[in-house]
């Protein structure tokens, strides 16, 4: 039915219906002739692709909050041993005197010792390779990471 | 192995074990019935073959993630359009004018061209003119033959309002009809 051969203002509900029908035909077969979905495989394909790239963000997430809570404890011990360093230091400058002479007097029989000699090489060595090596390890285990 | 080890291979676990609600075969065969109609649907509805195009895949990754057990394939098409009403809501809010895009000549025989060109123009305006949930109603109920159930369900309506809406709607773009015509 074509309401431009019948614009009479007074339409039944029947013919409202039929114009209306026509109408949204008309474009049905418009929009039928337009459609070009792309093809279910590249579809299905990119559904894929991107519920991989979600499960893998979701799995990630919860690591990085961890890394995260990891870093600021770190960082909140770490500031509250330099607080308290400061306080210490400021408190008392006669206990670092203290501590210095302390360690001196420890250290004193030291003096005595003669690094040159060959008993004391073996363990000095050892102690100066063990450096290397945890060095060398430090440096592998970063850069694997 | 190391942590970072452990946390790659996690992380390619969960990649390759993705859950969709469908097998590929099935989603397949689904799409192919119903990709050319939802296709029209989104396109009349928002006015829009761009935002019909973008919406179309994401309504039915959307349906692939969903964990909702359907009782029968129109159940399925029914949420399908159900998520692209929803999708075309969502795309409206700054969208470009609607029902502005030109139409296509080249289907129509040459003796019929503008004459049929003319009304379908008639028609795209009025339906232009229309409200959303309006446009969506008539095309539902006329272009798709979906019943009051199934437009209430898609539409998140009660089944028992959609007659009196589905009149109103009729005698609305009825009058848009024939003040376009007597443009």
């Amino acid at each position: 039915m074509s309401l431009r051969s019948r614009p009479g203002p007074e339409l039944t509900d029947a013919q409202i219906e039929a114009i209306v029908a026509d109408a949204i035909a008309t474009e049905a077969s418009s929009a039928r002739a337009e459609a070009a979905p792309p093809s279910s495989a590249i579809v299905w394909w990119r559904a894929q692709m991107r519920a991989r790239q979600e499960a893998a963000r979701a799995v990630e997430r919860p690591l990085t909050i961890v890394h995260g809570l990891a870093i600021a404890c770190a960082a909140g011990l770490a500031l509250s041993l330099i607080g308290t360093a400061v306080a210490g230091v400021r408190g008392s400058t006669g206990w670092l005197l203290g501590v210095y002479q302390s360690l001196r007097a420890a250290l004193a029989p030291l003096s005595a010792v003669d690094f040159t000699s060959g008993w004391m090489m073996v363990p000095m060595t050892a102690v100066l390779v063990s450096l290397v090596v945890a060095s060398l390890a430090a440096v592998f285990i970063l850069v694997d990471e | 192995m190391t942590f970072l080890d452990v946390r790659r291979l996690d992380v390619e676990h969960a990649a390759a074990d993705v859950a969709l609600a469908m097998d590929e075969d099935a989603f397949r065969a689904f799409y192919d019935r119903t990709a050319g109609a939802l296709w029209g649907y989104l396109s009349r509805i928002s006015g829009d073959r761009q935002v019909a195009d973008d919406l179309l895949q994401e309504a039915y990754y959307r349906l692939l993630k969903s964990t909702t057990a359907f009782e029968s394939e129109s159940h399925r098409r029914n949420y399908l359009y159900r998520i692209a009403t929803n999708l075309v809501n969502d795309s409206r809010r700054g969208a470009r004018p609607l029902f502005e895009s030109g139409i296509d000549v080249t289907d129509i025989p040459a003796p019929e061209a503008h004459a049929t060109v003319e009304r379908r123009a008639d028609v795209r305006r009025a339906m232009g003119l229309l409200k959303p949930r309006e446009r969506a109603m008539l095309w539902l109920a006329y272009a798709q033959g979906s019943s009051h159930s199934e437009i209430a369900e898609v539409l998140g309506l009660k089944t028992g309002s959609i007659k009196l809406l589905l009149f109103r709607a009729r005698r609305k773009l009825a009058g848009l009809l024939q003040r376009e015509v007597a443009r």
